[in-house]
């Protein structure tokens, strides 16, 4: 009686097809989001801050306490919001907290004026909270079912072709090549 | 002849919703119309999934006009004046405390601390928290929040304090210069272990 070979690399090539397909999501995110936080000391990878100086001359305390004055010195910046809040970090200075997230710092003595405005970065602040796992909970099992999915795909990545190829040819010195990589790093910096 | 049919638009609030975007509009309903004699009689009622996604929405609604938590629930009922820890740090280190006032700075990269003013003026204090652990939103500034964590030490070398206002001058973009800091320097924070803030 013949026995039915086991056709592993069919199942291989399979599994390494349709897990492709189920990661090829999050593998943007984590990639696109790996490159923003990557150059965070460059830039802001979650909230585009956009700050605007002016001067409105100097301003007492006198003038701080009449009534009527925040509002005066918003109008005066150009800032048409609703104050939420205010703060004096020193006798100097003065922070208007408006509702929409704008931040205006005026220092007293001159007149400076900084309005600062944050807007959050569609998409990429999201991707930035899943890629770090801000939201934890259940999706640290999601990343983490990823993470060995991600296994996977590598591991059954290297049986997909035969031959010259594959694994015992021109994938062995590519795959050689890669692990390489991390390795010189590390061998340079530690 | 009776026509029933069901508005499948609840994903599209459903995204609105999780966007922080209008949801007030209308809410999926099963259309139940009848004719009868010519007459028209149309009633709404509402699916099952209209009645879950309205549950939700109310979620969202109240997180949107409430308040967030960030980090562990808070466990302390009685609140510590910010200016009394300020006053006499010595007597507070260690301890746990819930101290309440206005968001008055977050970390712009990370999110991994913010400033709290005090309730005197000219006073704040700094709410550090573990990076990645708790993250505070920039839209957090001005917010009323009250916070809960233990009142620690920090006590920096010359060298750490160097350190520390070079990395607080490239947050902020600011030119640094060395021999600002001339000695070594202590301040007071907490140790943030959870906080609500006001949406």
């Amino acid at each position: 009686m013949a026995t039915r070979r086991f056709k592993w690399r069919k199942w291989n090539n399979i599994i390494h097809r349709d897990l492709g397909y189920l990661c090829v999501g999050l593998t943007v995110v984590y990639a696109v989001s790996g490159v923003a936080v990557n150059h965070i000391r460059d830039w802001n990878p979650n909230f585009k801050i956009t700050s605007i100086a002016s001067n409105i001359g100097p301003v007492t305390a006198i003038d701080l306490s009449s009534p009527g004055a925040i509002d005066d010195m918003l109008a005066r910046v150009g800032e048409t919001g609703s104050l939420r809040s205010m703060f004096r970090p020193d006798p100097d200075s003065l922070q208007l907290f408006m509702d929409d997230g704008t931040v205006v710092y005026v220092e007293l003595s001159s007149g400076a004026v900084l309005r600062e405005s944050v807007k959050s970065r569609v998409l990429l602040r999201e991707a930035n909270f899943l890629h770090l796992n801000h939201a934890r909970r259940l999706w640290t099992f999601a990343a983490d079912v990823y993470a060995v999915a991600l296994v996977i795909l590598a591991v059954t990545g290297l049986f997909v072709l035969k031959g010259r190829k594959g694994i015992t040819g021109r994938g062995a010195w590519l795959t050689g090549a890669g692990i390489l990589v991390p390795v010189i790093f590390l061998w340079l910096y530690l | 002849m009776k026509i029933c049919i069901t508005i499948g638009w609840w994903p599209v609030k459903l995204i609105a919703c999780l966007k922080r975007t209008d949801w007030s509009a209308k809410i999926p309903l099963r259309r139940h119309s009848c004719k009868t004699n010519g007459i028209e009689m149309t009633t709404r009622l509402m699916t099952p999934t209209s009645l879950a996604t309205v549950v939700l929405l109310a979620a969202c609604g109240m997180a949107e006009t409430g308040s967030t938590v960030y980090g562990d629930e808070l466990t302390l009922s009685d609140t510590t004046l910010v200016s009394a820890i300020l006053a006499n740090p010595a007597d507070y280190i260690g301890e746990r405390v819930l101290v309440t006032g206005t968001v008055v700075e977050v970390c712009e990269m990370r999110g991994c601390w913010l400033e709290l003013g005090s309730d005197k003026e000219f006073e704040k204090i700094r709410v550090k928290v573990e990076d990645g652990v708790i993250v505070f939103p920039m839209s957090a500034r001005g917010q009323r929040a009250v916070v809960e964590g233990i009142v620690e030490e920090v006590a920096l070398s010359l060298e750490e304090a160097i350190e520390q206002a070079k990395h607080h001058a490239e947050e902020y973009g600011l030119e640094f210069d060395p021999a600002s800091i001339t000695g070594p320097t202590t301040y007071y924070q907490l140790r943030g272990i959870g906080a609500v803030i006001d949406n």
